[in-house]
């Protein structure tokens, strides 16, 4: 069944992006992310325009991540104190992401930029964590105690604050870094960053993983919902309808994606998880190499 | 498809009005609607003459045009040999976003070079303007984009006729068809030299939800963002629900 996008002026197969959506569903229910990192390729791949995918996928991310927070809020999961100071960095981040958007897109290089950020950003998470989890499986047996948290240069930064729900009291100035540089990377690659957020709250800021998934939502939905707004009012590019379509399939994904992931080990998911990564990395870092089939490309001039 | 039926009814019964004129010609719709399933449509464009067309007789040329915008047309090369990314660029004013010409027989033929130059008639012979890149590759580039993208069309199939007088063509409008007015130009075309012209007009819209949306989403996108916003997290949370049942 087509139909019809009032934003991207297209018509797609309303069957293939339902699809889409349970897919994309089905793994962040089993990886416990959003997925935006595989919606916008997927999107781009099927001959959506770059900019709608972005925005589009930012926006399929909030409604992904928003069930995954109510769940979390539930259980007692989520460090609002910490969530807050990351979401402040986030906020000013995807302000500077949009320009930076806006501008890359004045200039014609917004799926350059889109890919080179995604195979970066995607080849280094993936790497390292294929690596963590090769290591942890290996490790499995010869059981090491490891200390609780490791003290190094970060906690001697200034501006220290007290989080009582993740057992910490460093400084705000790296949440802070954090969130700012997952704000422009959700501006500019479409997604809520919970790949990247969750590494980043359990090797560099140290928090406890029992409360990083939730934390990691609360920032992803806020951050989300502020990349939607920006980029409906600035550069006009949601679809609604893409949306909705994704959702529709994304909802139902989502609960046979996390009815399965309880059955699958920690280090194997995170394995898992790794590859899937890496391979998106690759086969966008192969779309930049190859020599491409038409040399020119036209688009409306702004 | 009745009004076509109509005036080819219409004609044939009546001649002695149709005579009248030397060209009489119409349009199956005057509005095409862009639907949220919209999947592209057609037009036709039909009409009777005054004297014979065809072989040996006056020919006839139908030309279409979509509202115009500007257009930058990129070229990819690779920076280090290895990584390609968008390079040099031309800026077209004014590009049609729909072509679509067709004749009993081809326009090179039936008219001389001059006179169909100033008319428009080819897509070798749109008015572009380019600022920028000055290679003519970009705009053969253009040529290529936009008739692959089915937005251009030359001389499709001929114009057909039926009974010598009378003439049909069929207008295929893809599904990513710009909105806005369009114009159609029928010509009557006799040894070499335009004898008539007709000038028709529709316009393509969307209208229902399609429309709704986007007029939202460019008149009050911060209203529009929000109730995305809103939505999104409506669904999510409905998942929330829908997974506690479960």
């Amino acid at each position: 069944m087509q139909v019809y996008l009032p934003i991207a002026e297209m018509s797609v197969d309303a069957f293939l992006l339902v699809g889409i959506g349970f897919g994309v569903g089905w793994l962040s229910g089993l990886f416990g992310v959003g997925g935006g990192f595989l919606l916008t390729p997927l999107l781009i791949l099927i001959g959506i325009p770059s900019p709608v995918a972005v925005a589009s996928g930012a926006n399929q991310t909030l409604g992904a991540s928003v069930s995954g927070l109510i769940a979390q809020w539930r259980r007692g999961n989520v460090d609002p104190k910490m969530g807050s100071v990351l979401l402040v960095g986030g906020v000013l981040g995807s302000l500077a992401g949009v320009q930076l958007f806006a501008l890359l897109r004045r200039i014609g290089q917004v799926d350059l930029a889109v890919s080179v950020f995604y195979v970066v950003v995607l080849g280094t998470v993936g790497g390292l964590m294929v690596m963590e989890s090769a290591r942890a499986i290996l490790r499995r047996r010869t059981t090491a105690r490891r200390k609780l948290h490791a003290h190094f240069w970060i906690h001697g930064l200034p501006l220290k604050m007290r989080f009582r729900r993740s057992r910490l009291y460093i400084s705000i100035i790296p949440p802070f870094a954090v969130g700012f540089g997952i704000g422009v990377l959700s501006a500019v690659m479409g997604v809520g960053g919970g790949f990247m957020l969750v590494p980043a709250m359990i090797y560099f800021l140290g928090m406890p993983t029992s409360v990083v998934i939730g934390t990691s939502l609360f920032q992803v939905v806020f951050v989300a919902a502020n990349v939607t707004m920006l980029q409906a009012v600035q550069l006009g590019t949601v679809d609604i309808l893409l949306t909705m379509l994704l959702l529709l399939g994304g909802v139902a994904g989502a609960q046979f994606g996390a009815s399965m992931g309880t059955r699958l080990r920690g280090e194997e998911t995170r394995a898992l998880l790794g590859l899937l990564v890496l391979s998106v990395a690759v086969s966008l870092l192969w779309g930049l190499l190859r020599r491409p089939a038409n040399l020119f490309s036209s688009g409306p001039a702004l | 498809m009745i009004r076509l039926v109509l005036l080819l009814l219409l004609a044939w019964a009546n001649p002695g009005r149709a005579q009248e004129l030397p060209l009489v010609a119409a349009l199956s719709q005057d509005a095409v609607e862009v639907t949220t399933g919209f999947t592209g449509t057609a037009l036709m464009v039909f009409g009777s003459t005054e004297g014979p067309i065809g072989p040996g007789g006056d020919e006839v040329l139908i030309l279409a045009r979509g509202p115009t915008r500007p257009v930058v047309v990129r070229r990819k090369v690779p920076i280090l040999g290895v990584i390609w990314v968008n390079g040099p660029s031309a800026r077209f004013a004014g590009v049609p976003g729909f072509y679509f010409l067709a004749g009993t027989r081809p326009a090179w033929q039936v008219l001389p070079e001059e006179e169909r130059q100033r008319n428009g008639l080819g897509l070798d012979s749109l008015p572009l303007s380019s600022t920028g890149a000055r290679s003519p590759a970009f705009r053969a580039a253009l040529l290529a984009l936009e008739s692959d993208s089915g937005l251009w069309v030359e001389d499709p199939a001929p114009v057909e006729i039926a009974g010598s007088r009378l003439f049909h063509a069929r207008v295929p409008l893809p599904a990513a068809v710009p909105t806005g007015d369009y114009h159609v130009e029928v010509l009557l075309v006799r040894s070499r030299r335009i004898v008539a012209r007709q000038e028709l007009a529709f316009r393509v819209d969307r209208v229902g939800a399609a429309d709704r949306i986007a007029t939202v989403a460019t008149e009050q996108p911060f209203v529009y963002g929000l109730a995305c916003v809103l939505f999104a997290a409506l669904a999510g949370w409905f998942g929330s629900v829908l997974f506690r049942r479960s």
